[in-house]
């Protein structure tokens, strides 16, 4: 069963590492790359991370300018976040090259539009792989999405964020009539909080996945849409993300973009979170035989304890996704 | 280098202190100078207002420091000022989405998408709600 096969490997790590738990040469655990329509997951919980020892070890691992945006930060909590950030994705990436690059000594730079991406050097015998990520924090987690020749886009948010203002005042400025109209006709505010902050993460994901920075697609010019699958196969537009097969994007300056260039997937993530995932896909020429992107999730603390948690509890499909259970 | 108190890890942060002395020295300020009526020497020549760049108005600055800590929950005391950024300060993008919005309705404005794009700090909020309420005839 799964279940013992990951504790078996887990415990033997467990023990490798609270033997190394200060030494810095304990390493990180290599993983396959993801495949076509695959997107991993690896996430953090900052609350959980409170050794000083390990926060330095991790800090060694930025690059000077990481650590001067870091500082610049107010106060310890956002210092540590923007710490543990930068881990996240340097100790995720780290483990795509087999561990052949270490975390230190990934470079980074913004593409054109200010999009973070991985420069590779020049290796020899060695071609780097086409890695593609994504970043997204809330105070309670951070999530980094890899996926390889794809873009990618992820965004996350606590299922329990408060609106500031007025929810339908807030979607009629900033989001589509339709996205309006489906908010609009939910009745229950609660319910309609979390829809809210679903559209939020799928709009955001979107954006990000574009990498062209907000103003390229300001979130008025395009639409997410759902699609159920009705049992005679048909596929149908539906308000319900609950019934939802499929999630969709309409740039309305392109309509005919309806959904073939990206696609979505939706997850309750720890229990306390919402995720989406924007991920790009070959076109498919009829449309037919709807794959869902495929996702597996770890949860980590980088040189100590990795978990796959697809499968768990810790991650809920809620549309648009396939759970890998064995890695 | 680390000098570890408790759970925080606490580092010498040079660039910090910087931006700090930068904040009260070089950041021109717009000053209203209310003077009582000097002895009718016919001196008073001077502006109402000295300033070097089109800063925004210290009301503004201040205006909209308190909007922003209300929406990071932030406490009353903390250091928001002119200079701050939005993302050094915590805030992501739906949060700068909800401030733009609150400041839109405390102001009695609209900022158009690309303009809210452009803001990355308080002092850049403020001159832009000070240009558009100068348009709107406030």
């Amino acid at each position: 069963m799964l279940s013992l096969k990951k504790r078996g490997a887990l415990s033997m790590q467990i023990s490798n590492f609270a033997r190394g738990f200060f030494d810095s040469s304990s390493p990180l655990v290599p993983v396959a790359l993801p495949s076509q329509r695959e997107t991993h997951i690896w996430y953090i919980v900052p609350d959980e991370v409170q050794n000083t020892s390990l926060l330095n070890q991790y800090l060694k691992l930025l690059s000077s300018c990481e650590r001067e945006s870091m500082f610049r930060m107010s106060g310890d909590k956002l210092q540590k976040s923007s710490l543990l950030a930068r881990t996240l994705v340097r100790t995720t990436l780290s483990r795509y090259t087999n561990c052949q690059i270490t975390p230190r000594s990934f470079k980074f730079r913004k593409n054109t539009f200010g999009k973070p991406e991985i420069e590779w050097g020049h290796y020899e015998e060695w071609s780097p792989p086409a890695l593609h990520f994504n970043v997204s924090h809330t105070s309670s987690l951070i999530a980094c999405g890899v996926t390889v020749d794809k873009l990618v886009g992820v965004d996350v948010e606590e299922k329990q964020r408060k609106i500031k203002n007025d929810i339908l005042s807030f979607a009629r400025r900033y989001f589509s009539l339709h996205e309006v109209e489906h908010l609009h006709a939910i009745l229950d505010p609660e319910i309609q909080r979390q829809e809210f902050i679903k559209l939020w993460t799928l709009k955001e994901a979107y954006v990000k996945a574009l990498g062209r920075g907000f103003s390229a697609a300001p979130f008025k010019t395009f639409t997410i849409r759902f699609r159920a699958t009705r049992s005679d196969g048909l596929q149908v537009p539906t308000d319900l993300i609950s019934e939802a097969s499929e999630i969709l994007v309409e740039a309305f300056d392109d309509p005919k973009s309806l959904s073939n260039n990206w696609q979505f997937g939706l997850l309750e993530l720890a229990n306390s979170h919402y995720a989406a995932i924007c991920m790009e896909k070959e076109n498919i020429l009829e449309g037919k035989g709807n794959d869902f992107m495929k996702l597996k999730v770890w949860k980590t603390l980088p040189f100590v304890e990795d978990e796959y948690v697809s499968g768990t509890n810790a991650v809920k499909i809620i549309c648009g996704l396939s759970q890998c259970l064995h890695l | 280098m680390a000098a570890i108190t408790g759970t925080s890890i606490s580092l010498p942060a040079p660039s910090r202190l910087l931006q700090q002395n930068q904040a009260s020295g070089m950041r021109s300020v717009s000053l209203s100078i209310h003077r009582k009526s000097f002895p009718s020497l016919g001196l008073q020549a001077t502006p109402l207002r000295f300033c070097v760049s089109c800063a925004a108005k210290t009301e503004t600055v201040e205006k909209v420091c308190e909007i922003v800590k209300k929406q990071l929950a932030l406490p009353a005391d903390s250091s928001v000022t002119g200079d701050s950024t939005f993302t050094d300060l915590g805030a992501d993008s739906l949060d700068t989405v909800e401030i733009v919005m609150g400041l839109e309705e405390e102001f009695g404005i609209t900022v158009e998408e690309e303009n809210a794009q452009s803001i990355t700090t308080v002092n850049d909020a403020a001159e832009l709600i000070d240009k558009l309420v100068e348009k709107r005839g406030a």
